[in-house]
């Protein structure tokens, strides 16, 4: 029983931890990450111009050094492609991104990072970026020309604070003083420790481009799993590459699929340590109760009878050790989740978020009964065929 | 008005293992309704053997075997139990009392099987045999809280709870001192006289054979008048 007790219990822990901790992940990244993201595959490797003019299956043609072409990652009429996704009713929301590499300087400290230039109200209704500022005013951005917001991470290191002034320097060498408006942490470590938000104005002045120029559009839609065909339906109508927001985290769900694996495995094997110590328990029983099983049979009890007696017992044994299991399964989630940890991986956390998702019980319930009549099926029918002249034979 | 309640017909049994070894050899036997027999022999002579084999507990054998105008081999194993349970009664040296059980539980068992009567309908009879044996007032004990002679009694009273045509026993007095073994006597001739229950024991016990109608006497399997 304790067996089976500790197989549920340990059912329930593993699966509530990993998917509370995958929940988190996928919510954190559901409203941090486009639910479908257009942006324009740079191929490096063009065909060169003279590949037009020039048959080279029967020639060698070699062009050394070939250029990416500039403007390679600009989504264009990028404005007309936005106006046109705001029309469509599954969309909730679209905005323009222009990413860039840069450097932030405060005084001497410095940090190198990427920027997003955006236009904070769209991108506020998109990722909430207001829900995750520790610090300033959103709305600051937008009255303020030089208005930046900063990743906690990033601001730390800097060593900046609001209203800081802080230099950002672009890799075409153009620079901006820019004052830090707010603070922003996603609970995403890597976004929180490079990224800020500038206007798009600013980050197409620090790239020297026009008005029009961006490079990514990101939309969010009612229901976000509609992601995987909106964004097929977007790549083939704009002629841009479009990445749901699965696939854009495919290496994270390979991991998750793999911790699944793993957990399932575990649980798996306890069960059948448990189911085994079941069967050992009942075999030593009924071999205990070989005088009982012989009378009952004399006195006219059926095969069937005497199996269903221990059947009902190993029954018994899963019934109660499973529900002290999903007892104790849940009071173990409950305490671990009330243990303060601060964890910096992936996702930063303060608690470990357990999912109390009440399938979780119902099916390790159910693998207890399960895996308790399979191991009391066997001494049950070994009961059943013992014969009781043997067994009166020997007293 | 004489109704044969056990036919044996030429009756061979053998073990093969460990060397084969005719145990009955050719026995023939008829119990009328109402006759208390009892087996006598030396040990090893094939008294229980026989006495399983008669009691369709033991199915393995040559011959044919009529229980009140049914032939044995006829039933199903379901069947048999069925009819075991419905027909025969056992007592043997040990009580086999389930441990765990009150007197009362133990005794009522052959009728939960049987599954005809009400529950109240089962207590009435069972303590009606309980009285019968004079063991009445233990009923509500746990049945490993009893004296010997309490707990053989207990098993009688159990074989009897579904109104066997048959009471079989194996040495039923075996491990009782004289004192108890007088009271068992006792009440099995009682059975007899005052119910005409046809009964088979298998005995040692000289003073136990000289209450029977008659004797069977059985050596090395085979039967000796
Ligand atoms: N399962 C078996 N396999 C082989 N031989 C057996 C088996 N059961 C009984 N025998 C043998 O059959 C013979 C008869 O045994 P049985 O128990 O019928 O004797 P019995 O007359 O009841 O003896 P006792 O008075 O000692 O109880 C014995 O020699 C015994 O060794
Ligand atoms: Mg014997």
């Amino acid at each position: 029983m304790l067996g089976v007790m500790f197989g549920v219990t340990v059912f329930i822990f593993q699966a509530g931890l990993l998917t509370g901790l995958q929940n988190y992940f996928i919510d954190k990244t559901v409203n941090t990450t486009a639910h479908v993201h257009i942006y324009n595959e740079v191929r490096t490797a063009r065909p060169h111009v003279i590949s037009r003019y020039i048959d080279t299956t029967s020639r060698w043609v070699v062009v050394r050094n070939q250029k990416p072409r500039e403007e390679a990652r600009r989504v264009r009429n990028g404005t007309q492609i936005i106006s046109d996704i705001q029309k469509d009713p599954r969309v909730e929301g679209v905005a323009p991104f222009l990413g860039l590499q840069g450097i932030y300087r405060l005084g001497m400290s410095q940090q190198a990072g990427s920027l997003a230039g955006v236009d904070i109200l769209r991108e506020d209704q998109l990722f909430k970026v207001k829900e995750n500022m520790i610090a300033g005013d959103l709305l600051r951005m937008e009255t303020l020309p030089n208005g930046i917001i900063l990743g906690a991470g990033l601001a730390e290191k800097l060593g900046a604070t609001i209203d800081n002034s802080i230099i950002v320097i672009s890799s075409k060498g153009v620079s901006l003083d820019m004052k830090v408006v707010g603070i922003s942490k996603t609970g995403i470590t890597l976004q929180d420790n490079t990224r800020a938000y500038i206007s798009l104005r600013n980050a197409q002045r620090l790239l020297q481009q026009s008005g029009s120029y961006i490079t990514d559009i990101n939309v969010r839609l009612r229901d976000v799993d509609l992601s995987e065909s909106v964004a097929r339906e977007y790549q083939t109508r704009y002629g841009y590459r479009a990445e749901d927001w699965k696939a854009a985290n495919a290496n994270v769900f390979g991991i998750f699929r793999i911790q699944n694996m793993t957990v399932t495995f575990v649980i798996i094997s306890i069960l059948v340590v448990s189911g085994f110590g079941i069967f050992n328990i009942l075999m030593t029983i009924i071999y205990e109760k070989m005088p009982d099983i012989a009378i009952l049979k004399a006195m006219g009890y059926r095969d069937r009878d005497i199996s269903q007696i221990f059947l009902i017992e190993s029954l018994a044994i899963g019934i109660t050790g499973g529900l002290f299991g999903l007892l104790l399964g849940f009071l173990a989630s409950k305490i671990v989740g009330m243990i303060p940890l601060n964890i910096q991986g992936f996702v930063s956390v303060q608690y470990l978020v357990i999912n109390f998702n009440p399938l979780f019980y119902m099916a390790a319930f159910a693998f207890a009964l399960i895996s308790t009549t399979v191991a009391g099926y066997f001494p049950a029918r070994k009961a059943a065929r013992f014969d009781p002249v043997e067994i009166i034979r020997s007293r | 008005m004489n109704h044969t309640m056990i036919s044996a017909q030429h009756v061979t049994k053998r073990f093969t293992e460990p060397v084969e070894f005719v145990v009955l050899d050719d026995v023939s036997i008829d119990v009328q309704k109402g006759e208390f027999v009892v087996l006598v022999g030396p040990s090893g002579s094939g008294k229980t053997t026989l006495m399983y084999t008669l009691s369709t507990l033991d199915t393995e054998y040559d011959g044919d075997i009529e229980i009140d105008n049914t032939t044995i081999r006829s039933l199903s194993k379901n069947q048999l139990a069925t009819f075991r349970n419905t027909m025969i009664g056992f007592v043997f040296q040990f009580h086999y009392l389930l441990p765990d059980f009150t007197v009362l539980e133990n005794v009522m068992l052959p009728a939960q099987r049987l599954g005809i009567w009400s529950e109240e309908e089962m207590e009435h009879r069972a303590m009606e045999k309980l009285a019968l044996l004079g063991v009445a007032d233990q009923a509500s004990k746990k049945s490993n809280k009893l004296s010997g002679g309490q707990q053989q009694r207990v098993a009688i009273a159990r074989a009897l709870v579904n109104e066997p045509k048959i009471l079989f026993g194996d040495e039923p007095t075996g491990n009782l001192d004289t004192k108890n073994t007088d009271i068992v006597l006792d009440i099995l001739q009682d059975l007899k006289t005052e119910f005409n229950q046809t009964i088979l024991m298998v005995t040692h016990d000289t003073a136990f054979a000289r209450r029977a109608d008659r004797i069977i006497s059985i050596r090395d399997g085979r039967i000796v008048e």
